[in-house]
């Protein structure tokens, strides 16, 4: 699993940064597209959902999730030896 | 496979939502969310009703049945609902100044019938969506619109109130302890009777500009190191202790089971 956030939906509040017992939200430094301060990520593959979701079948911590107010961030789905395919353009 | 908070529940093409940054109205609807998900509650039995105000904006983002009525009557709009087809799951979404304010007499009167529903109060301690006027539950001393020299009169204390009205379930809990209150309002939702959860959320907009609490960060910690659970406060009473100002308690008021009114069939 993946942590993400949602560029379209976080206001920017910093909430997250005060939840993550790994402190893996930091206060972000640049501005977005929409004139918004986005937490980073800070090494997100220490985070204990991404890790250990598929051990235990279920959601764990999710603090973040929970806290945030604008729904922003979530979990994806990744294939780490995923071939890549390259298209050759002719 | 992407894990999104409760997919189903929202909708994705009403968000981002209109709650300024850092509001914590939002953190309370995930909890509820969470909560009604647990219960594995159906999205066409299940009705969110709310007043007016800056909570009551919630159901519009959630997609199941929602009514957003006059201001301080999402009780009596709720009752008419239970009533007419006790099989719906009523949750009701009021602010402080929806139901403490102006519904404040129909906010007694559902405690004492005892309507079998969850109501959800986001206490964000100010009128936010109408510019930061003081309302019931504005603690005293601090400063909005309506009292620029401090608040002098005591606040209201809801849970207490429906307490002593008569409701079966009542607890209180802030949008920092997202965990005791998705507890809390699991344990609502599956209570027969009027359950009573009272969220204090913070606002940094409009309260706490005004109150030296700028950031939503710094409010949410004002909240968490001015919550006294309730426990500790009661044995602070005993031993004839004062409760240390500026504070409020926290967790679970009252359990009980007296007989209650729309009960599914």
């Amino acid at each position: 699993m993946k942590l993400m956030i949602d560029e379209r939906r976080c206001k920017g509040c910093n909430l997250c940064t005060t939840v993550c017992p790994y402190k893996i939200f930091q206060e972000g430094r640049k501005l977005n597209e929409r004139g918004i301060i986005i937490p980073i990520l800070d090494r997100p593959e220490r985070c204990t959902n991404c890790r250990l979701r598929h051990l235990y079948g279920r959601q764990l911590c999710g603090a973040c999730q929970m806290i945030c107010p604008d729904q922003a961030i979530y979990w994806v789905e990744e294939d780490p030896y995923s071939e890549e395919s390259v298209v050759i353009e002719f | 496979m992407t894990t999104r908070v409760f997919e189903k529940w929202y909708r994705e093409d009403r968000l981002p939502h209109i709650f300024c940054t850092g509001c914590g109205n939002g953190t309370v609807m995930n909890c509820a969310i969470k909560a009604v998900d647990t219960m594995q509650w159906e999205i066409d039995d299940t009705v969110f009703i709310s007043g007016i105000g800056c909570s009551s904006r919630a159901p519009g983002y959630i997609s199941t049945d929602s009514l957003h009525t006059t201001h301080g009557r999402a009780l009596t709009f709720a009752t008419g609902v239970k009533m007419a087809n006790p099989d719906l799951n009523v949750v009701v979404f009021t602010g402080d100044g929806d139901l403490s304010a102006i519904g404040g007499n129909h906010f007694i009167h559902a405690c004492r019938r005892n309507i079998d529903m969850t109501v959800i109060c986001m206490n964000n301690m100010i009128y936010g969506m109408t510019g930061g006027q003081g309302s019931p539950c504005t603690p005293a001393g601090k400063i909005s619109t309506t009292t620029p020299y401090g608040a002098t009169e005591p606040t209201f204390d809801l849970a207490g109130l429906a307490v002593a009205a008569g409701a079966n379930h009542v607890a209180r809990w802030t949008s920092y302890h997202t965990k005791e209150l998705t507890k809390a309002i699991e344990t609502g939702l599956s209570t027969e009777g009027l359950s009573f959860i009272e969220a204090m959320v913070q606002c940094p907009t409009a309260y706490g500009r005004r109150n030296k609490l700028r950031n939503a960060i710094d409010m949410v910690e004002w909240m968490r190191t001015h919550s006294i659970l309730l426990q500790k406060a009661r044995r602070l009473e005993a031993e004839g202790k004062p409760i240390p100002e500026d504070h409020f308690t926290v967790g679970e008021f009252v359990n009980r089971h007296r007989p209650a009114m729309g009960v599914k069939r």
